[in-house]
């Protein structure tokens, strides 16, 4: 009777301290694992909102410079180049030379277009102008 | 109810820490595949659109200098064909142009020249464009006054083909 007593205080006391162990590891894992889940959420998603903004600035460059090609079409030869393009709101658009002329008809003038957008996008690209 | 422990139960929170770690690292994977894939996406577009507007840029350029070849010459069909190479956006590109030229006489008997001018431009590589590297295809129509010199450039076609 005794000797199965021991035996039964024995087992518990094995028992039990699997069962600590057990929580602790699954808790000290489940926290790392679930910080770098986390972390890992959070990278993907500035990642996405700057690779969003920097699509965008895509469009906003691309719909700007088909305004001035378009202005150009209406050229006259020394006439400025007008340009109506309004960039969304948190965009900033900029052709330089900012007075760019219409060039000879035999000529033709390269314009340089910046875009700054949300997040700190910046886009820079050059294009070719002549009146036609 | 004392049960002694099964040895079927010994490691298997080892396992089931394993099989999660290895869910946490499947999804990880997958973010940084997701961020990987998007900014390559990106860079190609970008790449993609800097390079047709080098090679819209230099077609314009190519259009501007056959104009201005022209206004010195009689009503005769002359710079038939030609290259040029201009650099825009840090890319090279090379612009070929070959015309088909004709003389038409007006109602008053007057001559003129009639210049229907192919361009054909690509990235440049030295060597003549082939058509399955051709980025902007443009064809425009030059009409010439008696004179020779150019009165108007008419766009027939613009496109992009890659």
């Amino acid at each position: 009777m005794s000797l199965l007593r021991r035996a039964e205080r024995r087992i518990d006391r094995r028992d039990s301290g699997e069962t600590l162990v057990e929580i602790v590891l699954t808790v000290v894992i489940i926290g790392v694992a679930v910080t770098a889940l986390v972390s890992a959420l959070a990278t993907t998603a500035t990642a996405s909102t700057t690779n969003r903004s920097t699509v965008d600035a895509d469009t906003v460059m691309r719909n700007f410079a088909e305004a001035i090609k378009d202005a150009a079409l209406r050229c006259v030869e020394a006439a400025p180049i007008v340009v109506g393009y309004t960039p969304p709101v948190g965009f900033a658009a900029t052709a330089t030379p900012a007075d760019a002329m219409c060039p000879a008809v035999t000529a033709t003038k390269r314009l340089t277009l910046d875009i700054d957008g949300p997040s700190g996008v910046h886009q820079h690209m050059e294009i070719v102008v002549r009146t036609p | 109810m004392i049960r002694a422990p099964g040895t079927e139960d010994r490691g298997a929170a080892l396992i089931l820490a394993i099989a999660f770690v290895v869910m946490i690292g499947t999804i990880g994977a997958g973010l940084a595949g997701l961020i990987t894939s998007s900014a390559n996406n990106r860079v190609s577009l970008q790449t993609l659109r800097t390079r047709e507007y080098s090679a819209d840029g230099a077609v314009q350029e190519a259009v501007a200098m056959v104009r201005g070849l022209d206004s010195d010459t009689t009503a005769s069909c002359s710079a038939a064909d030609g290259t040029a190479v201009s650099t825009i956006n840090s890319i090279a590109i090379r612009v070929d142009w070959n015309a088909a030229c004709s003389i038409i006489r007006n109602g008053d008997g007057e001559l003129f020249v009639q210049r229907n001018v192919v361009f054909d431009a690509c990235e440049d590589v030295g060597a003549v464009c082939v058509p399955s590297a051709v980025i902007v295809r443009a064809q425009v129509n030059f009409s010439d006054a008696p004179s020779g010199d150019v009165t108007d450039t008419f766009v027939q076609s613009w496109s992009v083909n890659r």
